[in-house]
């Protein structure tokens, strides 16, 4: 009787023992934070279903299986703040990718950097990796400068004879970011910037701007607008016939979903800047999108493998330094090279950017589409990064 | 004057806000979500005065708002303000704001009014927009510091933590709610009811209406500053949204969803508001079709507002019990 007694109590003592050397191992999770609802909703989504299957697809890390839990900004970067510090505080949150707004993606790098954690993000602002930039704040999306010269350039180079741009831009950091990088590359290549429209943040009527483009008679009319500010604008161009007076380059586009939308009537023959494209022959987009296909059923656009890849990023980091300590990953992100949706990537140690990849494609005519995302020929890729030695970003 | 016990400063609703400001943190998820209910409930108890005991329906919150997030945060950031300094910085800012544009505005009545403050909603956006080197533009405005609690260079309360400055907002949300209970309570406020419920009485008996609304303007930007302030405080940042249209609209909806003419109401209309977008956003990414159902339904079904739902429920409750036969009494009669 005594020692059935002393043998269940063994038995208990050796169970306690394994459960708690389970327990010892790191769990980890990535916090994605996808504008689900408000304005950006219809980007937020395809983030989100990035950031899942990057996780979905990890397998073990740490010895233990990773969690993935999504915080939904709301479109508002006040709220996204708020629920990115109730994270830190309550549930000890370290690693944290997306935000589609800029405005977000800078507070909530301040927030992390706080906290000592890592925040990967394809937003747009170039001072995430410029003037705000910090320890724990990485950027996957080619910055304004490498956007411009991965398109303008290729096409001067290309056609000698357009010597005349005409420029649309929205009146803010961004837009003016684009605009200065386009005069550099105008001044150095010689052409002459036959004139500038600005428009506010708001606008959605581009008749007038499109009036003035017309009457300078440019070659080329270079929308430095994005999202649907630039397919409205696009769009706009095209009833107007200006498609047929001068070539069309919107140097930032969102890729597959803005093509599907704006369609292959009003795509073709137009240049679009992108950070991704789907048939892009590389091994890892090659897995990609068969990973896309097999469980969405869809190829994947630019939120969607920006976030898969930043996620996975985070992920290849914490096995690499062997732990959750979030500057320790931090680190060994530094200066990591990899096979990436683009092609090899690499994290600039000096201002946590991602070099990699930009494309200057064309607009396809419906009938010569292969298939219904067919929308355009790969003109040329690159990559171009201003020098460290220019950078604005000082991180202490 | 008589004070009864529901007119009383210290008396009625105070003591109910009170209990629900401490319970507050202890209920809900998070401190700061607690937090960011007081701030907006601030922010529409100052809305309340103008639309629930004025009757002055103003998109312009929202730039009392903004306008007092970025004065705290640019003389802490600039010119090293401490914690009540900008505060007060806030305060005065949004005051200034709310009679500029509260001067303009109540030249006009009715939908000329809302047009007129709709328009400088507008305005102090695109300023904000422009004026990107002092407001970050787009980006908003970064690293704004939570300052200490000090007072004449003694450090009172460290505020860093959640906690501690729930407990401050908590504090301070208190004092406004008795101040603003005092001002309604007091004969300045009984005349904006009068100018509410029939302005041309009001003035036909000899009071400068312009002057009494563009005070209660006065008072309710002063508010919303500080609210703005505390805001950018909470988050650390101070973004563009706070100055936008939308931020008068969801000020304005909390006031009506709370209940006008209700501070308690702010407090009710602000909670429910915050909480509800973020449960739901939890839930389900479409939630705003769930919160314009409930929306609709409280303006059909609660035209007072929630917390005039729930006077009336409770007088029901109060009546049922009075009308209810004295069993001693039928006794009585049958024998």
């Amino acid at each position: 009787m005594c020692f059935s007694k002393m043998k269940k109590l063994l038995s208990l003592a050796v169970l306690f023992s394994a459960s708690s050397a389970i327990c010892s191992a790191e769990e980890v999770t990535i916090y994605g934070v996808k504008s689900l609802s408000g304005s950006f909703a219809s980007y937020g989504k395809y983030a989100d279903m990035g950031s899942r299957l990057a996780v979905e697809n990890y397998g073990d890390l740490l010895g233990q299986p990773v969690k993935y839990s999504v915080i939904d900004t709301e479109g508002n970067a006040g709220k996204a703040v708020r629920k990115v510090q109730e994270a830190i505080r309550q549930q000890g949150a370290l690693f944290f990718d997306g935000a589609t707004l800029s405005s977000t993606a800078l507070a909530i790098g301040k927030e992390v950097d706080k906290a000592g954690g890592v925040f990967m993000t394809p937003a747009g602002a170039d001072e995430l990796t410029g003037s705000e930039c910090n320890n724990a704040t990485f950027r996957w999306s080619v910055p304004t400068y490498g956007a411009i010269h991965e398109t303008v350039e290729p096409l001067i180079k290309a056609h000698p004879d357009w010597k005349r741009w005409y420029t649309i831009t929205p009146q803010y950091v961004f837009g003016e970011a684009l605009l200065n990088n386009a005069k550099a590359v105008f001044k150095a290549e010689g052409i002459e910037h036959a004139g500038n429209s600005y428009h506010s943040l708001q606008e959605q009527e581009f008749s007038g701007y499109l009036t003035n483009a017309m009457a300078a008679k440019p070659d080329v009319l270079l929308l430095l607008n994005f999202g649907g500010q630039s397919s409205n604008a696009l769009r706009q161009a095209v009833n107007f016939g200006l498609k047929h007076q001068m070539k069309i380059l919107v140097a930032w586009s969102s890729g597959l979903d803005q093509l599907q939308e704006l369609g292959p009537q009003v795509a073709e023959g137009v240049y679009f800047g992108a950070q991704y494209w789907h048939t892009v022959d590389t091994p890892m987009n090659k897995e990609l999108v068969s990973n896309v296909q097999a469980a969405y059923n869809m190829n994947p656009n630019y939120p969607m493998a920006a976030d898969y890849i930043g996620t996975r990023i985070i992920l290849d980091a914490i096995a690499k330094a062997g732990t959750t300590d979030g500057k320790l990953v931090a680190q060994a992100m530094e200066n990591s090279r990899y096979q990436g949706p683009t092609g090899e990537e690499t994290v600039r140690a000096a201002d946590h950017q991602v070099l990699k990849n930009y494309y200057l494609l064309k607009g396809k005519a419906a009938s010569d589409m292969q298939d219904k995302d067919d929308y355009v020929d790969i003109i040329s890729s690159g990559q171009s990064f201003p020098d460290e030695s220019s950078l604005d970003c000082h991180r202490g | 004057m008589n004070t009864t016990s529901k007119t009383s400063i210290y008396k009625g609703i105070t003591p109910a806000a009170l209990i629900a400001v401490i319970v507050m943190p202890m209920v809900l998820p998070s401190t700061t979500l607690a937090t960011e209910i007081l701030i907006f409930a601030l922010a529409a108890l100052g809305c309340n005065l103008l639309l629930g005991y004025t009757g002055l329906l103003s998109f312009g919150q929202g730039i009392f708002f903004g306008g007092g997030a970025y004065a705290a945060s640019l003389s802490m950031i600039h010119l090293n303000f401490g914690l009540l300094s900008a505060l007060l910085c806030a305060m005065i800012v949004g005051a200034l704001l709310a009679a500029l544009v509260g001067a303009l505005a109540i030249r006009r009545t009715g939908i000329y009014f809302v047009m007129l403050t709709l328009a400088f909603s507008q305005m102090a956006y695109f300023l904000a927009y422009t004026l990107s080197d002092w407001t970050g533009g787009d980006n908003g405005l970064l690293d704004v510091p939570r300052p200490a609690l000090e007072i004449f260079g003694i450090q009172l309360a460290d505020l860093t933590s959640s906690q501690a400055f729930y407990g401050f907002v908590a504090a301070l949300f208190m004092l406004i709610f008795i101040f603003a209970r005092r001002v309604i309570h007091s004969p300045f406020g009984s005349t904006l009811v009068a100018i509410r419920e029939n302005e041309g009485r009001a003035s036909a008996i000899g009071f400068s209406t312009s002057h009494f609304k563009l005070l209660a303007f006065v008072i309710s930007g002063a508010i919303t500053g500080i609210a703005g302030a505390l805001y950018a405080m909470l988050l650390n940042f101070a973004p563009l949204s706070n100055i936008e249209l939308m931020m008068s609209e969801n000020i304005l909806i909390m006031t009506i969803i709370g209940g006008t003419g209700s501070l308690l109401g702010s407090l009710l209309g602000a909670g429910t508001i915050v909480m509800l977008g973020d449960i739901l956003s939890s839930i389900w990414p479409r939630w705003m079709i769930i919160l314009g159902i409930a929306l609709i339904a409280v303006v059909l079904f609660m035209p007072a507002g929630l917390w005039g739902g729930i006077e009336s429920l409770m007088k029901r409750f109060r009546e049922s019990k009075t009308s209810e036969p004295d069993p001693k009494l039928q006794q009585e009669a049958k024998s």
